[in-house]
């Protein structure tokens, strides 16, 4: 668990989101920290999507606010959140298969050259360096991502997030579809990413390992936040509970600083 | 710079290739006339009016979208032309205005397809009817002579023994091979086609971007229309009508898929090669006119046939 002497890096306030009649947000405060990881848990539709989209520009909340770093700031667009730093990993990859795996990590930020032109041959070198560093191992940085297997799609998606030079990464079920030894590479890429003082906020289903590779854990239930509390101090039957209801709610909203 | 080809469409090329070679083969040993110099500036000279069209078409349809409404988008640039050319207008103000009347046609299409999400076939099926009309209506009909003057060099001249209109085709394909392999716009665009959702999320602005392929497409359909009229020193309403199909069919026949991302215009140039030599060839032949749409159907079905086995894939 880690000591949050600063402030915190993002701090969402009262933040609620409506669809039509569906309440998919209602008034959901969270403070996030640098070099900390956030298991984000919830049953289906409890807000998790939502929430992540909301962070990362796709939906203009209805009401709430944010602080970077302390500033009141306003993300209502895509770029707005790539401005702070915040860079998205979603469930559905949002890979484009026809293009390189090179292509991928550096989609809309490629390197250019004069400002028109692509600087394919450095785009392909710092993929290649970005993949390295990672221990990330692909037949080549040039092959299509349709030609890649899921773990493989992943682990582009990830360097993507990082490329994006983001310090809050949000990943929405990265292990989603990955088998065991998979699952652990994208663990071991959490930890390591998390070293390198990054807030990652991991939405997952997968209650096996999530104690361990989070220091923090949030769980939503019907919109609302229903707890967020130090990993360490809670369990994984705590957690079912809180999923399904039958334990009442306990939020530590900055309680470990 | 084998990495810029993409590792399917690098056999559909070969493919197209080797088609070509045959075809040219065949005709070569069927007929004395066909081998010459001559009979391929003919055969440059047919293919490069529809080609302008079909370039843009190729860029259109890599961001996953289409363009049916181009034919007619000639046709309107073509009268706007001639009406423009009678009233003794300056022949630069003739061509801008000429190509800057059938970019608000594209940038109409763009408005519909882009700001009002509406399919773009559909789209562009009302705006193939509707241009096409106006192009009927603006003469009640009839066509507009300019006869030979200035203007005619464009359609008609030579430069170093090839047809003005095939060079400034191979300056456009050219060009627009450029574009799309070197700059980090022609590179979303096949981002787009391929996923335009995930290029929403990184930030690109695809709706500016496709909004800008159909303006550009219909910028060219307008210089073909210029051509014609140039060429022929008369502007038809009725200029290229049903053409909409066969450069559609050059397109596809390229390895351009419908759903995008795929494919270049080094494919597109090919496939228009081949349906002009092989137009150009039964003609030689002096095969029966009917047949000519025979074999090119032909063609086409055999080559998307072939395409979708090997990818293993296709229609579901």
């Amino acid at each position: 668990m880690n000591e949050h002497s600063q402030q915190p890096l993002i701090a969402m306030s009262n933040v609620s989101k409506a669809f039509g009649q569906v309440q998919a947000l209602v008034d959901v405060s969270l403070t996030l920290y640098e070099g900390e990881v956030v298991g984000l848990l919830g049953d289906n539709g409890a807000g998790k999507s939502t929430l992540i989209k909301i962070l990362s520009g796709n939906y203009r909340p209805d009401q709430g606010t944010f602080q970077y770093r302390g500033q009141p700031v306003t993300i209502n667009h895509p770029a707005d959140a790539q401005a702070l730093g915040i860079a998205t990993v979603y469930q559905d990859l949002a890979l484009v298969e026809t293009r390189s795996v090179s292509h991928n990590i550096y989609l809309g930020r490629e390197p250019r050259r004069f400002g028109l032109f692509l600087d394919r041959r450095r785009m392909e070198k710092d993929a290649g360096v970005m993949l390295d560093d990672l221990n990330i191992r692909l037949p080549s940085q040039r092959v299509d991502v349709e030609l890649l297997s899921g773990g493989q799609r992943q682990a582009v998606a990830l360097s993507r997030a990082i490329a994006m030079g983001g310090n809050i990464l949000l990943l929405d079920e990265p292990t989603a579809a990955l088998g065991v030894e998979q699952t652990q590479q994208v663990h071991h890429l959490i930890t390591s990413m998390r070293q390198q003082g990054k807030a990652i906020v991991v939405i997952t289903h997968d209650l096996s390992d999530i104690l361990d590779i989070t220091d923090r854990i949030a769980v939503l239930r019907q919109g609302k936040l229903w707890a967020y509390v130090p990993s360490g101090s809670t369990s994984t039957s705590q957690i079912i509970g809180w999923i399904t209801g039958v334990v009442p709610p306990r939020i530590e909203n900055g309680a470990s600083q | 710079m084998i990495s810029a080809f993409k590792r399917q469409d690098n056999w559909t090329l070969i493919g197209l290739i080797i088609t070509l070679l045959l075809m040219i083969a065949l005709f070569s040993w069927q007929s004395e006339f066909f081998f010459t110099t001559r009979n391929f500036i003919n055969i440059g000279q047919a293919i490069s009016i529809r080609g302008l069209i079909a370039i843009g078409l190729t860029v259109v349809m890599i961001t996953g979208g289409l363009d049916l409404s181009m034919a007619a988008v000639a046709a309107v640039a073509g009268m706007v032309t001639a009406s423009l050319i009678t009233h003794d207008v300056n022949s630069v103000l003739v061509g801008v205005a000429g190509i800057a009347a059938a970019g608000v046609l594209g940038a109409f299409n763009a408005l519909l397809i882009v700001k009002f999400r509406i399919n773009p076939i559909i789209a562009t099926l009302g705006t193939l009817l509707f241009y096409r009309g106006l192009a009927f209506v603006s003469t009640g009909g009839d066509n507009i002579v300019t006869g030979v003057n200035a203007w005619s060099e464009l359609g008609r001249g030579s430069w170093l023994g090839a047809p003005i209109t095939v060079w400034l085709f191979l300056a456009v394909v050219v060009l627009g091979m450029l574009f799309m392999r070197f700059t980090v716009a022609g590179n979303h665009l096949y981002a787009i086609g391929g996923n335009s959702e995930a290029c929403r999320n990184v930030g690109i602005r695809v709706d500016r971007l496709r909004g800008w392929t159909y303006v550009a497409q219909a910028c060219l359909a307008g210089l073909a229309g210029l051509m014609l009229t140039s060429q022929s020193g008369t502007a038809l309403p009725s200029a290229l009508n049903g053409a909409e199909l066969d450069i559609i069919a050059a397109v596809l026949l390229g390895g351009i898929a419908l759903t995008g991302g795929r494919g270049g215009l080094l494919g597109t140039l090919l496939g228009l090669l081949i349906i002009g030599v092989v137009q150009n060839g039964l003609i030689l032949l002096q095969v029966q006119i009917y047949w000519q749409s025979v074999v090119r159907g032909g063609i086409l079905i055999i080559a998307v046939t072939l395409d979708s086995l090997r990818r293993g894939g296709g229609y579901r």
